[in-house]
């Protein structure tokens, strides 16, 4: 059963119906008052609705310019987006992904190639302490790791006497 | 509730000149700010005389209505259409209104007893005013304003709610319990207890004019 607070508003308010009324104004006759109360109610709420007491909003536009100035702090690349911009995000992908294409044939196309210098040596030197008889005779060294073997290459000389030859 | 409202307003009067809520709803939850404008253009003076009967004072409504609206505009992506647009934002509006007049009670220390005064009055009592009965002639507009204004600063926020969103907005129980969340049962005890206070503070107005 609805608390008597329950009840006595939904009477004021003409929701009670059926039995529920039927019960609930058995239950006022021992309070004869209570259509007085129930005309009082009715009065006060006739009495506020006849009284607005709102006041005119003043400056409307103002009103809209100043949330919006709001908004737009509050929320600045949503507010960016109104503007709507050429460049979403999408289209911002597509457009790199095209960049990275051009770049990669143009350095293809214009970059020319150079054949690796074939040397299966590590290491290569040229002799820099060298006491040749003949000024023109200039040594290197070369070195190949995969046949332990160093190799001195000499330029500029006509021959090696027999005596001279490496074993 | 999916059931269109009977007191709601679900469409403002100039929509027929203009693109639908629900049109203006998509393009702000697109982004576009000049969508949102045009809704607010259409409600701000209902919400500033929504908010203004629950807190009585000017420029505390305009601040709330403008934070009504902000909260409206970063939540507007959650409008799913199941009400209309007014119905959702009369809740973000009455929840902003409700929540500062909390905050200012909590700030204040000051503690709303609604039953104060009316736990010694026998169910079906009749109420008696408070003040000193004025001539009808002698009671101005401004001054029934400032007396309706002084009676509703003494509800609580709860109470001020529903006492406004029945008498004043004209909404249904059912519709008040939605708004405010909470049942219905509720809904008409806070009616009970804010018309029998507001009987008390205003009685000797409305029987004489």
């Amino acid at each position: 059963m609805k608390p008597f607070e329950e009840q006595f508003t939904a009477w004021v308010d003409g929701k009670l119906t059926g039995a529920e009324l039927a019960e609930f104004e058995k239950q006022l006759a021992e309070h004869p008052e209570a259509a007085a109360e129930k005309g009082d109610a009715q009065r006060l709420g006739q009495f506020l609705r006849s009284h607005p007491t709102t006041p005119k909003l003043t400056n409307p536009d103002f009103f809209n310019h100043q949330l919006m100035q709001r908004i737009a702090a509050e929320t600045p690349r949503i507010a960016e987006k109104t503007g709507h911009s050429f460049w979403s995000l999408p289209r911002l992908l597509w457009a790199g992904a095209f960049s990275m294409v051009i770049a990669f044939a143009l350095f293809r196309t214009t970059i020319p190639t150079v054949a690796p210098v074939v040397s299966d040596s590590k290491y290569f030197a040229q002799v820099v302490e060298a006491w040749p008889s003949d000024p023109s005779i200039s040594a290197t060294t070369v070195y190949s790791a995969e046949n332990n073997v160093t190799v001195v290459w000499l330029d500029g000389l006509d021959y090696i006497p027999a005596t001279y030859a490496l074993n | 509730m999916d059931v269109p409202s009977k007191t709601m307003p679900t469409e403002a009067p100039d929509t027929a000149t203009g693109p639908d809520d629900f049109d203006l709803v998509a393009r702000s939850q697109a982004g576009d700010t000049a969508a949102f404008n045009e809704l607010v253009t259409r409600y701000r003076t209902r919400a500033f005389s929504m908010i203004y009967n629950m807190v009585r004072n000017e420029q505390d409504a305009w601040d709330l209505a403008q934070d009504g609206f902000v909260k409206a505009w970063k939540n507007i992506g959650r409008f799913r259409g199941q009400s209309s647009f007014y119905t959702w934002l009369y809740r973000i509006l009455m929840n902003v209104t409700i929540d500062s007049l909390r905050r200012k009670q909590i700030q204040s220390g000051t503690e709303f007893d609604d039953q104060i005064g009316l736990r010694n009055i026998a169910p079906g009592a009749m109420t008696a005013p408070k003040e000193e009965l004025q001539p009808a002639e002698k009671i101005s507009d401004g001054e029934i304003r400032t007396r309706i204004d002084a009676a509703i600063a003494k509800l609580s926020p709860e109470h001020r709610a529903a006492i406004v969103m029945r008498e004043i907005d004209g909404l249904e129980y059912s519709e008040i319990a939605e708004q405010m969340d909470c049942s219905i049962g509720t809904v008409m005890s806070r009616l009970f207890y804010a018309r029998k206070k507001l009987q008390a503070l205003l009685k000797d107005v409305y029987e004489t004019i």
